[in-house]
This record gives structure tokens, C-alpha cells and sequence, in this order.
């Protein structure tokens, strides 16, 4: 760990294991860590209030960006254009470009 | 001309992009040929049509501009198609060629950022936490409706940490993939990722404070 790192962790009164769980919650909650490394944090946070609510608190982030994806649907004037453009290259789906009825 | 003639006036591009037609196809070998191109493209590349718009318009964050991206990246896979491997995910192939096109139009305004690794943006955002719950905030993803805010948060995130948080955390690809849209390493996504976190976290608890939000137990 680096000596800032560190520095910071002191200034939050966190143990080391806390640390770790701070070091790499956002790895485990993106499922990249190792199965015995996402073990040993998934213990931690279970018997540790703080790391619990820490945990609450980055997953309702998670949720609220991935919440931003819309459903958006390409509209039917770039659909049009890229049909015509599609054509043009030869492409004989072309048609396919544009929404059926 | 010659048939080499021909071949060498050509610019690398077309060379590149070009479907590659042997000299001694003849004309019905060539339309079987690209029948079953047009069938790939089809069944392959068109159903990702909605998600390459959501992709362009959250790059562009212009409506005028995602179009002209979108149709450079459908015209370009078409082109290229043959680089594509069957079998591969091509709503990723799209992807990258999507963003390619994008940073090729805006090379000129890429801006120029200092990445930190992402262990110091880990436990930055802590601090930021830390600080939120200070204040009562650490529950105001759950309470407070932060979706405006988070999107203007996210329209204003700077590349390259806008594309690591879209990629990953929006259109839910996972590091490998992203590295691959991104043409960077696995790590590189991760500290680029871990940064756009922190600086959304930062902004939403500004933003938490300009209106006013009561915290549950302020402490």
C-alpha cells in the first residue's frame, strides 16, 4: 500500500482489514477479484457494521448509474439515412435498416 | 490497367476495408459471396442498432452527432465485415469501431488527463464517503432521486473515465470487454473506471448539499 494510502486510512481510524475491504469493494462488487480473495471480503463485511453500510452505500450508487441506461431506440430518420447509405454500398439487407410495421 | 495497376492506386483504406474477392472469382461466386456477407451483417450486426445509438449518444451527447456516428460505424462494420470473427461478440465489435469513430472526430478536443492508479481513487472515494456520511448523506443514493443529477454528473465527465463508467457500469460489459471498446488494458479500465466513480460520487454529494438534503442522522 502506498504511504498517501495508508496516511488516509489512519486519518479514518480503519483497521487493516477494513482497508482492504476499502481497497477492493468495488472490485468485488464487479466480480473481479478471486473466489477465495471475494470470500474472505464477503466474511469481513458480514461481521463488520462499517464495511456493511459502506458496502450499502457504493452498491445503491451502482444501481443509480446503471439505473441511467435508457431504452433509447435508434430514430427512424438514422434509420432512413442509413438504410439509403447501406444501399448504396450494395448492401442488399438494406431494407432491413428500417423498422418493420 | 493492369490488374497490379489497379491494386496499387487504391489507398491503404480500401485495401483494408474492402471484402476480400479473389481476382479469379467469377461474377456468381462473388454473389454467393456477398449474399452470405449481407446475411451475416443482418442476422449479426443490424439487431445492435438501438444499442449502438444509446453508445453514440452518450459519447456525443448530440443527437446530430450520435446520427453521423452511428452511420459511420454501420458503414464501416459493413466495409469491414469480414474482420469480424464469427462467433465473437459483435455488439463489442461495434462498440469499438463506434468509439473509434467518435475520438477520430473529436481528436482535436481530447483532452489531456492525469490518470491515478486506481488503489488511490479506491480509497479516495472513501474519503468522499467518509465525508457524505458527516454529513447525514450516506444513504442519499437510496433516498434522494440523484438520476438528473447523475446524468449531468456523467455528461460531464471527461474521457476517458466517461466511456470506462458507461461501459461498464451503464452498459454493463465487463472489464475485458471494455478493454477491448477502449483499445486499453484491463488495468487501465479499472483505474479509469475507479476515477469516474469517485469524481460522480464527489459531484452527487455537491449536489446533495446545494439542495438542501437533510440526512437521515447528520452526524
Amino acid at each position: 500500500m502506498s504511504a498517501p494510502a495508508r496516511s488516509q486510512l489512519e486519518e479514518l481510524g480503519l483497521s487493516a482489514t477494513c482497508a482492504e475491504v476499502l481497497h477492493h469493494l468495488w472490485d468485488y462488487l464487479d466480480d473481479q477479484i478471486t473466489p477465495a480473495g471475494a470470500e474472505r471480503l464477503r466474511a469481513h463485511i458480514a461481521a463488520c457494521k462499517q464495511c456493511q453500510q459502506y458496502e450499502d452505500y457504493q452498491e445503491c450508487f451502482l444501481r443509480a448509474v446503471s439505473g441511467l441506461r435508457q431504452e433509447l431506440g435508434a430514430p427512424e430518420s438514422l434509420r432512413e439515412r442509413l438504410a439509403e447509405r447501406l444501399k448504396g454500398q450494395g448492401c442488399s439487407c438494406w431494407n432491413k435498416v428500417r423498422r418493420g410495421p | 490497367m493492369t490488374t497490379a495497376t489497379m491494386v496499387m492506386s487504391r489507398s491503404p483504406d480500401h485495401l483494408v476495408e474492402e471484402p476480400d474477392v479473389t481476382a479469379d472469382a467469377g461474377p456468381e461466386a462473388r454473389s454467393a459471396s456477398d449474399v452470405a456477407r449481407d446475411a451475416a451483417f443482418e442476422r449479426e450486426a443490424l439487431p445492435w442498432l438501438d444499442d449502438v445509438y444509446r453508445f453514440a449518444l452518450s459519447l456525443t451527447r448530440e443527437e446530430s452527432d450520435a446520427d453521423d456516428v452511428v452511420q459511420e460505424t454501420f458503414l464501416r462494420a459493413y466495409r469491414s465485415w469480414h474482420t469480424f470473427i464469427p462467433g465473437t461478440d459483435c455488439r463489442r465489435w461495434l462498440f469499438t469501431i463506434c468509439r473509434n469513430v467518435f475520438l477520430r472526430s473529436r481528436e482535436r478536443q481530447r483532452p489531456t488527463v492525469d490518470l491515478e492508479d486506481g488503489e488511490q481513487d479506491a480509497v479516495a472515494a472513501s474519503s468522499v464517503y467518509s465525508a457524505a456520511r458527516e454529513r447525514g448523506y450516506d444513504d442519499i443514493f437510496a433516498r434522494l432521486d440523484l438520476a438528473p443529477a447523475l446524468q449531468e454528473a456523467l455528461d460531464e465527465l471527461a474521457e476517458p473515465f466517461r466511456s470506462a463508467v458507461i461501459l461498464v457500469d451503464v452498459e454493463d460489459m465487463s472489464y475485458e470487454s471494455a478493454a477491448e471498446v477502449m483499445g486499453v488494458p484491463i488495468g487501465t479500465v479499472r483505474s479509469r473506471l475507479f476515477r469516474g466513480r469517485r469524481l460522480l460520487q464527489e459531484k452527487l454529494v455537491t449536489v446533495a448539499e446545494d439542495l438542501g438534503f437533510q440526512g437521515a442522522g447528520a452526524r
